[in-house]
């Protein structure tokens, strides 16, 4: 079990902010953090992880990482840490990378063969394509046997091809090495595949705490299919009107009545809900 | 979106799968839906809605039809387009629309005052707010 109470004054996009979190999670979780930028994810991880110090509090199954008068430093807190950027050393091979941080060569051999890369072993990391490196990066992270794996938009700079591979490596290492996992995540796939709870914060403080489902679908009442759009035109037709609204990199067009057309206005930003009955899918051509 | 005030009456899960029975006006109403909102449960008072291009209307129906919504009202206005239909009745005290075609109207005779079934799949039916007790 994690708990966690701290605060801490932060300076946010939008001025003075106060970070404040009081949170346990249960050993073996893995937990993603969500929320705008600037609300406080990364600081939180580093506060974790003691490469930030803050007010309060951080118990790990019993043992005191964080107390009044005691603070463990980064190095004996049990935790792997990936960061968007890979931080490798790039004098060093991808083995070397593993056994800088121990020695245990069985570990690395375990690592590397369940993330693919022990034929790469003995490359630099400047010869890796992205996700070859992030791969090292999280194998690094592992060699520790950390209690808690710590990972900060882990994937943000990935294809979404070598995403979604690196996703299933992620959850092999998690469940394997039976980890608690905190991961800063802005992708509601990603976090709907890897994590079974989503903390979402916001200036700082925890504004929703649940499970992927409850947190990130959008429902209209009991409409399951809902998205956010920009009304581009309003036009009559016939007895009707003819919405024209842009929804991400789409444009799509709903039917709306003369009531419903009188509510509206062009530029305004809607919600454009539909039943999970409704909708259907097709393959990409 | 023609909106309908309603009260749950009855909640049936099956799996995902949920049927929701309501009280609106005298006439009972059914959707069909999936898992529902956690504040949504018997008695709890709703406002349903329906696109009125998804409101079928009938002229002295017979026999079975599998629309779980069967209103009887009676037609106030007709606006007709060049190729659409709009067609007022009143619901359950409110003014409800449906959109039909030109040529179905026509066929149909249909005309203001005219008693009229208006059929609601309970697929198409949907809660669009919960009404918070007052």
């Amino acid at each position: 079990m994690l708990e966690i109470k701290i605060q801490k004054p932060l300076k946010g996009s939008v001025g003075e902010m106060h970070l404040d979190v009081d949170l346990s999670i249960e050993e073996h979780a893995f937990v993603a953090l969500a929320g705008p930028s600037g609300s406080g994810k990364t600081t939180l991880l580093r506060i974790l992880a003691g490469l930030e110090t803050a007010q309060g509090s951080i118990y790990v199954s019993r043992a005191v990482w964080q107390e009044a008068r005691t603070v463990l430093p980064p190095q004996k807190r049990e935790i792997g840490f990936v960061f968007q950027e890979y931080a490798l050393f790039n004098n060093m091979s991808v083995e070397e990378n593993l056994l800088y941080v121990s020695k245990d060569q069985k570990l690395a051999d375990e690592l590397l063969e369940m993330t693919h890369l022990s034929a790469l072993k003995e490359r630099l990391p400047t010869t890796l394509s992205g996700g070859q490196k992030q791969r090292v990066s999280l194998c690094r992270a592992m060699m520790k046997r950390p209690k808690l794996l710590l990972m900060d938009e882990p994937l943000s700079a990935l294809d979404p091809v070598m995403r979604t591979k690196l996703q299933q490596d992620i959850l092999n290492l998690h469940k394997t090495f039976g980890t608690t996992t905190v991961m800063v995540s802005h992708d509601p796939s990603e976090i709907y595949r890897l994590a079974e709870r989503v903390i979402v914060l916001e200036q700082g403080k925890i504004v929703n705490d649940g499970t992927p489902k409850e947190v990130l679908l959008k429902t209209q009442g009991s409409q399951k299919f809902s998205l956010v759009g920009e009304i581009l035109e309003i036009i009559q037709a016939d007895v009707i009107y003819i919405a024209v609204i842009s929804i991400g990199q789409q444009i799509v067009e709903v039917v709306l009545d003369s009531d419903e057309a009188l509510l509206f206005q062009v530029g305004e930003q809607v919600q454009i809900s539909t039943k999970a009955f409704s909708p259907s899918i097709s393959k990409l051509s | 979106m023609n909106r309908i005030q309603a009260q749950v009456t009855a909640i049936k899960s099956e799996q995902n799968i949920t049927i929701v029975t309501f009280y609106a006006a005298e006439e009972v109403m059914r959707m069909m839906a999936l898992e529902l909102d956690s504040e949504i449960a018997v008695g709890t008072k709703v406002v349903l809605g329906v696109k009125a291009t998804s409101i079928t209307l009938a002229k002295g129906l017979m026999g079975e039809v599998s629309s779980s919504n069967q209103l009887e009202v009676y037609v106030d206005r007709i606006i007709t387009g060049a190729l659409l239909c709009s067609v007022r009745f009143t619901f359950a005290g409110v003014s409800l629309e449906s959109v039909i075609t030109k040529a179905s109207a026509e066929r149909m005779l249909l005309k203001e005052g005219d008693a009229v079934t208006a059929l609601v799949k309970s697929s198409d039916l949907s809660i669009l707010e919960v009404v918070p007790w007052t």
